[in-house]
């Protein structure tokens, strides 16, 4: 066993519960709300289902640049430029035809905000986790400008566009009473699926991965690296449109001014934990659905709601050290 | 007379310009000192959120010097954190750096919800802000000699280049890099304390994005502190001009999301290698 994770997660979880305790609860009642609020009744499943949806696409689209040695810091950035594309398509064009348009405009949105990190990294050697936090900062103000002037909803007061009419929803696939779940959660998990199954499978895939593993290698083998981090990126980009539209289309039915409440963020988390198999992406995407809803309970309980964001900290800290464990330190 | 010289709009738009440079610049020196050692710092962000929250509540409670002292103590704590994740647990800087953000912005809204005290006067007692602004640039001043002239800070930039090779001739990173990550705690903590000095009072995400702006500034400085404080001062001027520019009628309106993107859009074209060559230390990221 390898005592310095050991005492990461010791570590973390005193700290968990002593602040826990410090906000006047008790750590037990803490987590059984947690999870009572996430998964004690079908109401709370389809919520958490429903907060696995973004999380899920967003955590796969990291874990693909991942994949390819990249840090596509981002997909925040990303899905919200694709869900603003996609909400202004398909308020245009009412319908499933709308569904299919805003889709694919969310994609290309999203590839297009990824593409100057994917150039400077891949030509100028530019790392892109300085890129895509500027653009994810840019992205914020660029739809910030859209939603609260041009694409604003008429005669609305809030920095909100219009709801796309019901005819253009992604439909329910469960109806039943109080479980409600989105064809939504079923994109994002047949997704995973097929980047895993490409991945695997591919050429391209393969290429992806060689890069990742070690590009000098790559280069060496014939593998023309520049175009692989181009397409990588792109394709991050694109996944993470989509899930901004996948967003809009299942549940939000608009896009506003304080969409995305991080997920390009938790993205990381769960494309860390999901480990060397884009079908991990799944169970971590649905862990950090569990939290973000069970977190909504909590914040009801009189605990700050940050406490759920310092969780999600403490869970990308231990699953990085999972998995670099096996290097030693050196003076 | 007094009175005269700084209701001149002029005086009075520099004032602005220098009270906004203020966290950018210490928040860039905190990332100086970092990643001149070789670590990517990300993280500057959460660093000066939860310094300034940490001042806020305690100076609240105990006054001025506790709020600037425990404001310091709280970003030292993150930025050692960030420390030991890669340095001893060797995780990627970056993926610590994200964490370090994520606890500075949850931590800082779960302390501040949990221990403000809400029946006590809105804003804590601050030390008068003209401290922060010597600081602020005697900072860089004294980091250009310090990297230039001293042995320690040819120790910095030796490991920051090449850790290998740093240790072959018998320097330790590791202990390099506590003391730089040390540095990069009390810097971003003071940058902390003054963003809250000006406000009074802390407030959710208040740094707005300051932590990448420090950081988009160390690298347009090309990772040097003097260019580094110039560009500081330039994006705080932008901001200032924005403030005053701002609801004049006789201009054409540019959207304020346009100006506040100024920042982060130069940057992107300083990357693309459009404004010449900028040099990143050798070492970065490397263990």
């Amino acid at each position: 066993m390898n005592w310095r994770l050991v005492a990461l997660i010791v570590g973390s979880l005193a700290l968990l519960a002593g602040a826990v305790m410090m906000a006047g609860a008790s750590p037990a009642v803490a987590l059984s709300t947690l999870f009572k609020g996430s998964l004690g009744s079908p109401q709370a499943i389809s919520g958490t289902l429903r907060e696995s949806t973004p999380l899920l696409i967003a955590g796969l689209a990291v874990f693909l640049s991942l994949r390819a040695g990249l840090f596509n810091i981002g997909v925040e950035g990303q899905l919200i430029v694709g869900a603003c594309a996609c909400s202004v398509i398909a308020l245009r064009f009412p319908g499933p035809i709308g569904i299919i348009l805003g889709t694919l405009g969310a994609m290309i949105a999203g590839a297009l905000w990824a593409l100057p990190a994917a150039l400077i990294k891949a030509y100028r050697n530019g790392h892109e986790v300085i890129t895509t936090i500027m653009l994810n900062n840019i992205a914020g103000y660029f739809t910030g400008y859209l939603v609260a002037g041009p694409i604003r909803a008429p005669g609305q007061q809030n920095t909100t566009t219009a709801d796309i009419t019901p005819s253009t929803h992604l439909p329910n696939v469960f109806n039943n009473g109080p479980l409600t779940v989105n064809i939504g959660i079923f994109v994002g998990i047949v997704l995973a699926i097929l980047a895993a199954l490409w991945l695997k499978r591919t050429v391209a895939g393969y290429e992806l991965q060689t890069v990742g593993a070690n590009s000098t290698a790559a280069k060496l083998a014939g593998i023309r690296t520049e175009r692989v981090i181009v397409k990588a990126m792109l394709a991050s980009g694109a996944i993470a449109g989509l899930g901004g539209a996948i967003q809009v289309l299942a549940y939000e039915g608009r896009f506003y001014l304080g969409f995305s409440p991080g997920y390009g963020f938790d993205g990381l988390g769960i494309a860390l934990l999901a480990g060397g198999s884009a079908y991990g992406v799944i169970p971590a995407g649905f862990l950090f659905g569990v939290l973000a809803k069970g977190g909504v309970s909590l914040g009801i309980q009189q605990i700050p709601k940050g406490i759920t964001v310092v969780v999600l900290g403490m869970a990308i800290l231990i699953a990085a050290a999972i998995r670099y464990r096996k290097v030693k330190t050196v003076a | 007379m007094h009175n005269d010289l700084f209701s001149n709009p002029i005086f009075n738009f520099l004032a602005v310009t220098i009270v906004l440079a203020l966290p950018l610049l210490l928040g860039a020196m905190g990332g100086l000192t970092s990643e001149r050692s070789g670590v990517i710092n990300i993280g500057l962000e959460g660093m000066m959120l939860i310094a300034a929250c940490a001042c806020s509540l305690a100076g609240q409670k105990h006054g001025p010097i506790a709020g600037l002292a425990a404001g310091i103590f709280a970003a030292i704590i993150l930025a050692l954190l960030h420390w030991l994740m890669t340095q001893v647990y060797r995780i990627d800087h970056v993926i610590s750096g994200m964490a370090i953000n994520a606890f500075g912005a949850g931590g800082s809204n779960f302390l501040f919800n949990r221990f403000y005290d809400t029946t006590q006067s809105a804003s804590s007692p601050m030390l008068p802000i003209w401290i922060y602004k010597w600081i602020a640039f005697l900072v860089p001043i004294g980091m250009w000699i310090y990297l230039k002239k001293t042995r320690g800070g040819l120790h910095l930039m030796a490991v920051g280049n090449d850790p290998d090779k740093a240790r072959l001739v018998g320097i330790q990173p590791l202990k390099v890099r506590f003391v730089a990550l040390l540095a990069t705690g009390i810097f971003t903590g003071l940058g902390g304390v003054a963003l809250v000095t000006d406000t009074g009072i802390f407030t959710d995400d208040m740094t707005a994005g300051k932590g990448y702006i420090a950081l988009a500034a160390l690298i347009l400085g090309g990772w040097r502190p003097i260019p580094a404080m110039l560009a500081c001062i330039g994006f705080a001027f932008f901001s200032a001009l924005r403030l005053q520019l701002e609801g004049n009628q006789h201009l054409p309106q540019i959207p304020s999301e346009a100006w506040s993107s100024i920042p982060y859009l130069v940057t992107i074209i300083a990357l693309a290698g459009l404004l010449g060559k900028t040099k990143a230390p050798a070492g970065l990221g490397k263990p």
